[in-house]
């Protein structure tokens, strides 16, 4: 582990990733909220999915 | 028959949650690919982990926006025109942009590691990126505008197919640029061809899991996309419910 | 089409002639951001010389973005694109014509504003072979301009937001022209460059305004079509 912080750069790593990884989530989370909010307001019929 | 009843109001269906599912799987596998089972670049050291991100990132966006392109022209093509394409076309750039912002993220990242600075002019693939950002947030920008949905739809098409067919062109001014040029010192580091084959392997596991990812999305936004198409002719019709159910008495506003 | 083209370019050029927008407002402009330029750069005689052909270009490209809200303001202002619609014309033929029109306003301004940039910013003057590819590269990527202004201008009509649209939508995409021409006109005039390396530059500028015509023919139609 010590050697991998040596050889540099981890700690960009783990930053890249949650970067990427947070991003997906922010975009997926928006997505499904604003999916259960209009989904209350439209009657069961009206979404093909259900 | 329940194909997935959802207790709660949703865009999630049993085969969205199974996909979503799948799509975390292949998240995790990645990230153990990226910083357990791989091994660290001799020259780059561990920032070539990024690589893993970054490449399926720009992948992704080519794809999202090459989706855009093609949904443009089915809806163009009288044969076959449908808003449902127009629909896709709008979900796949917006999810595109995402994708597009990753890959600027994690190529600067990755630039702030092996050359000190985030950017730098001369990185073709960096600069590409950002103009393809560019690009899509015109097109995005301007399907926001009201309008009648046919007219949206025609419009966006058309600006849909104007920026795809530049991407090529960008692509290639961007690479002769950096390579034409007169600067001599190219620091950028390419991705060593002799890549190992666990390196290959991970990015290969990346492009995977971020396609599960994007088709996850792209279903879901899809839905979302249905329901405020559905709510905006609900609303107009609503509108003139209410205009012709209004009684002879009132003042009746000129129209 | 050729027909309904030269009808087309014919009417709006006499337009322009008429009204001289293009003299009176866009020109001035044009050297108005030559001499910005000028003073950004401290008017540093040497570095100006230098950056001559990319700043020349940055010129066209904002007075490219003034053409196309000229070309289609008179249509728009009455909603009037159903006007080139409704005059049976073959959309391919209008989008030739308008795009004509516009390219030979902007090559007139190009013009121009080469004058311009010979006095203000002092560059070398070109030999026999650094004028061939300074024209072709000039008619070459303003064509292109033309087109994808033109493709857009029609897309963009009755938008209310147009003004503010435009830049967004229009500059992302011409951006390889700008590269393109910058370094071919750079190599024109022996700035860092050889003459030699002007030819694939051209190359790409041909091929992106043949992109680009060929889509504004067949994309005229569905966009001056009334769903």
């Amino acid at each position: 582990m010590i050697a991998a912080v040596i050889s540099g750069y981890v700690g960009t790593v783990v930053l890249g990733y949650s970067l990427v990884l947070g991003g997906m989530a922010l975009f997926a989370l928006r997505v499904l909220r604003r999916g259960r909010v209009l989904a209350r307001q439209l009657p069961d019929e009206d979404k093909p999915w259900t | 028959m329940t194909a997935g009843t959802t207790t709660r109001p949703g865009t999630g269906t049993r085969g969205s949650r199974i996909l979503g599912v799948l799509a975390l799987a292949g998240l995790a596998w990645l990230v153990i690919f990226g910083f357990l089972l791989s091994p660290a670049d001799e020259v780059q050291g561990d920032s070539v982990r990024l690589m893993y991100v970054h490449v399926p990132s720009a992948w992704l966006a080519y794809l999202s926006f090459g989706v855009t392109a093609f949904c443009s022209l089915m809806y163009l093509w009288k044969r076959t025109r449908s808003l449902a394409w127009d629909r896709v076309a709008g979900c796949s750039a917006e999810i595109g942009l995402l994708f597009t912002g990753l890959a600027l993220v994690t190529g600067m990242t990755w630039g702030q590691v092996t050359r000190g600075h985030v950017w730098d002019w001369g990185d073709a693939r960096l600069v590409t990126t950002a103009l393809l950002f560019l690009l899509f947030v015109g097109y995005v920008a301007l399907r926001r505008l009201p309008a009648a949905p046919n007219v949206r739809a025609k419009r966006a098409a058309v600006a849909g197919i104007i920026a795809f067919l530049d991407v090529p062109l960008v692509h290639q001014s961007v690479e002769w640029f950096r390579t034409l040029h007169q600067s001599p010192t190219i620091l950028r580091k390419d991705l060593n061809p002799q890549i190992d084959g666990v390196m290959l392997f991970s990015v290969f596991v990346g492009v995977v899991a971020f396609t599960l990812v994007y088709v996850w999305l792209l279903v879901h936004r899809n839905r979302v996309a249905m329901m405020e198409a559905q709510l905006e002719a609900g609303g107009l019709e609503q509108a003139l419910a209410e205009r012709r159910g209004e009684p002879v008495g009132t003042a009746a506003v000129g129209s | 089409m050729l027909r309904a083209a030269l009808l087309v370019a014919g009417k709006d050029l006499r337009i322009e002639w008429r009204s001289k927008v293009g003299i009176v407002q866009v020109l001035p402009f044009a050297m108005a951001v030559l001499v910005l330029f000028a003073f950004a750069l401290d008017g540093n005689r040497s570095t100006l010389r230098d950056v001559t052909p990319g700043l020349a270009w940055i010129a066209m490209l904002l007075s490219l973005l003034l053409g196309v809200q000229r070309a289609f303001g008179p249509e728009t202002a009455d909603g009037a694109l159903d006007a080139l619609r409704l005059s049976g014309l073959e959309p391919s033929g209008v989008f030739l014509g308008k795009a004509a029109a516009l390219a030979a306003q902007l090559l007139a301004l190009g013009m121009l504003l080469g004058i311009g940039v010979a006095l203000f910013y002092g560059p070398d003057a070109p030999g026999v072979g650094g004028w061939v590819v300074l024209v072709t590269t000039v008619v070459v990527a303003t064509t292109g301009l033309a087109a994808v202004g033109t493709l857009y201008g029609a897309l963009s009509a009755g938008i209310r937001v147009r003004d503010t649209l435009l830049p967004i939508l229009v500059l992302p995409v011409v951006m390889p022209v700008l590269i393109a021409a910058t370094r071919a006109v750079e190599a024109s005039l022996g700035i860092g460059a050889e003459l030699t390396d002007a030819w694939p530059w051209v190359g790409l500028l041909a091929v992106f305004t043949l992109a680009y015509t060929a889509l504004g023919l067949l994309a005229f139609g569905p966009l001056l079509e009334e769903t």
